[in-house]
């Protein structure tokens, strides 16, 4: 083993108290990046959920839709128009809406509703943990989420309430389908959903479009473009990359997130590049030792460099650590922070890359170094 | 007839700029011959670590030429410099310098490692040359745990290991008594005798004159004289 990795290390460590916080430094700075990144990632996947789990091959949208909880309408003669053309099988409304839903104990609370024809494969519900979607169709039948049992005052299936003061009764439940802006998805029946967000009958928010299996999407998009005037025609992928373009940057909440991020990257590059500069700052003789000895520069590079990594790995495992308690404890939160096997690899680049640019202060630092030192110290 | 390992050929050295600009060596020659241990003596202020460090390529020369085995290290850029003596340079210095977070082995070792010598042989080596400044007992041993005497010891170590051709030392005996500065020397004398091998001790420890083949002096940048000693005259 080369004497690069042991003199690095010992040099790390010959100072502890520093090198403790060199490394919560960088958990710290790792685990705000974690917790950011996470928080991006679970806030990018919900706003996009919806779409995620609706089985379409093109949307049919109202003209400027921004995202998937656009409110706007379009008009349901659209539908006849799609259907007139070849290789489009079905074309699905959807009702969506905001609603109040009326608590046991009085007052109310909003809600999303989220409707469509669940007997012919529209927008369903998913991870049913009780009831069915048959149940569904039984009038004032909805779906909820467990997790906003507290939220919707509800102990669950069976357990009633009103929306537009109409009853309701709870009867599936899911798990994990939880909304980003915290109002509770409700799932009914395209009919009870009009009658819930007042969404006339001869209008629906959205087309479901899926095409027979060996049409071309590109044809029968230019099709549907031409005839149909007041609506705009979308692959799920440009749906979802409108959603979240709009959530995330439109609305700041990404900015937001992503700034948090920036700040833990530059707190944790700052205090880095300060604990590994003062420590080549204590250790200059001996790296003009080194250079009068007649070690190259880039020997000394990767002394320093080699505590960089150091420092990266071992900050890095704990707040991998630190991160997975936090991921675990916000798993069943309103908004969990997810982790990915790429998002861990990413991170782990991330410190490395962090902890390089920090070297880059205490490289400047040993350039400048005279070895002719070795003989006044 | 040995060899001459090292030359400075009218050395002239300019330190600093403007104002406090100060002339530290004068058209200095001197050449160092193998088998031959070599004391520049000089009050303080002289110009013997200059020179010493001009010899060792760490400062380059303001005019003037120095060879070290043959080759001229004019206009050399600094990482040539640095590979000069990490061949054929092996430093002594008066504070040792060791590091502290490595053993007296891995001390030895490293200038092994800077060379990019393979670690099995590296190990080897590093061991016959503390055997032979007498601390085979103290390779496992941190700088904190030895005498300063043995510390020089490992540093003399450090400087043969790599079989330079000249040895370069800076006031070797003067944190040490004169027990130690005496084992020192007796030391470097010993390491003088490898015929291929120059040693140079600047000083202004009388003490260890009797150890010198060859005494230079040196005053005001210039060398005032030069003597066989009494080692040189045996």
């Amino acid at each position: 083993m080369s004497l690069i990795f042991r003199l690095s290390w010992r040099n790390l460590f010959h100072d502890r108290l520093r090198f403790i916080a060199t490394v919560v430094g960088i958990v710290f700075s790792i685990v705000l990046v974690t917790v950011q990144m996470g928080l991006f990632l679970s806030f990018d996947r919900m706003v996009t959920t919806m779409i995620d789990h609706s089985p379409a091959d093109l949307w049919i949208v109202p003209l400027g839709t921004k995202c998937f909880e656009d409110p706007s309408l379009v008009d349901e003669r659209e539908r006849f128009r799609a259907l007139s053309i070849t290789g489009i099988t079905q074309a699905l409304p959807i009702v969506i809406g905001f609603a109040q839903w009326r608590l046991p104990s009085g007052g109310t609370t909003p809600v999303f509703i989220v409707s469509s024809d669940t007997r012919v494969g529209g927008l369903r519900p998913w991870n049913l943990v009780e009831g069915s979607l048959g149940d569904l169709a039984v009038p004032g039948a909805v779906a909820i989420d467990q997790s906003y049992f507290g939220r919707l005052g509800t102990k669950g299936l069976g357990a009633s309430a009103e929306i537009r003061d109409q009853k309701v009764e709870v009867a599936a439940v899911t798990k994990g389908i939880r909304a980003f802006t915290t109002t509770p998805y409700v799932f009914t029946s395209l009919d009870q959903a009009r009658a819930y967000v007042g969404t006339p009958p001869n209008k629906v928010t959205y087309f479901l479009v899926r095409l027979a299996p060996n049409a071309d999407v590109e044809t029968i998009r230019s099709q549907l473009r031409m005839i149909l005037s007041e609506s705009e025609v979308l692959t799920p992928s440009e749906f979802r990359n409108r959603s979240r373009s709009f959530w995330l940057f439109g609305t700041g909440a990404g900015a937001a997130l992503f700034a948090g991020a920036l700040l833990g990257i530059i707190v944790g590059t700052v205090i880095v590049a300060q604990t590994l500069y003062s420590s080549t700052k204590d250790h200059l003789t001996e790296f003009a030792t080194l250079r009068a000895i007649g070690s190259s520069s880039w020997y000394i590079h990767k002394v320093i460099i080699c505590q960089a990594l150091l420092s990266a790995i071992t900050g890095f495992s704990i707040a991998a650590g630190v991160g997975s308690i936090i991921v675990d404890a916000t798993a069943e939160s309103a908004l969990p922070v997810l982790m990915t096997p790429l998002m861990t690899v990413g991170l782990f680049l991330l410190t490395v890359v962090m902890c390089f640019l920090s070297a880059t202060s205490a490289i400047v630092q040993v350039i400048r170094i005279d070895p002719a030192v070795v003989f006044t110290r | 007839m040995t060899e001459t390992v090292m030359e400075a050929v009218d050395v002239v050295k300019v330190l600093g700029r403007g104002p406090s600009q100060v002339k530290a060596l004068s058209g200095v020659n001197l050449a160092l011959a193998g088998g031959e241990l070599t004391l520049l003596i000089g009050p303080s202020g002289s110009g013997k670590t200059t020179l010493l460090s001009i010899l060792g390529c760490i400062l380059s020369p303001t005019r003037g030429i120095v060879r070290i085995c043959g080759q001229s290290t004019a206009q050399m850029p600094p990482e040539d410099m640095a590979r000069i003596r990490r061949e054929h340079v092996g430093f002594i210095f008066q504070s040792y310098h060791l590091f502290p977070t490595l053993t007296a082995a891995d001390n030895v070792r490293l200038a092994l490692d800077v060379r990019g010598e393979p670690s099995g042989s590296a190990i080897a080596r590093a061991r016959k040359a503390l055997a032979a400044v007498g601390l085979s007992h103290k390779m496992k041993s941190f700088p904190r745990a030895l005498s300063w005497g043995e510390q020089q010891r490992v540093a003399i170590a450090r400087a043969i290991v790599g079989n330079a051709s000249a040895i370069l030392a800076d006031e070797p005996t003067s944190a040490l008594d004169s027990d130690n500065g005496q084992a020192i020397m007796k030391l470097l004398a010993e390491i003088a005798k490898d015929q291929a091998r120059a040693v140079l001790v600047v000083t202004h420890d009388p003490r260890i004159l009797p150890f010198a083949d060859r005494i230079v002096r040196i005053e005001d940048g210039r060398i005032v004289g030069e003597e066989r000693g009494r080692a040189g005259r045996q």
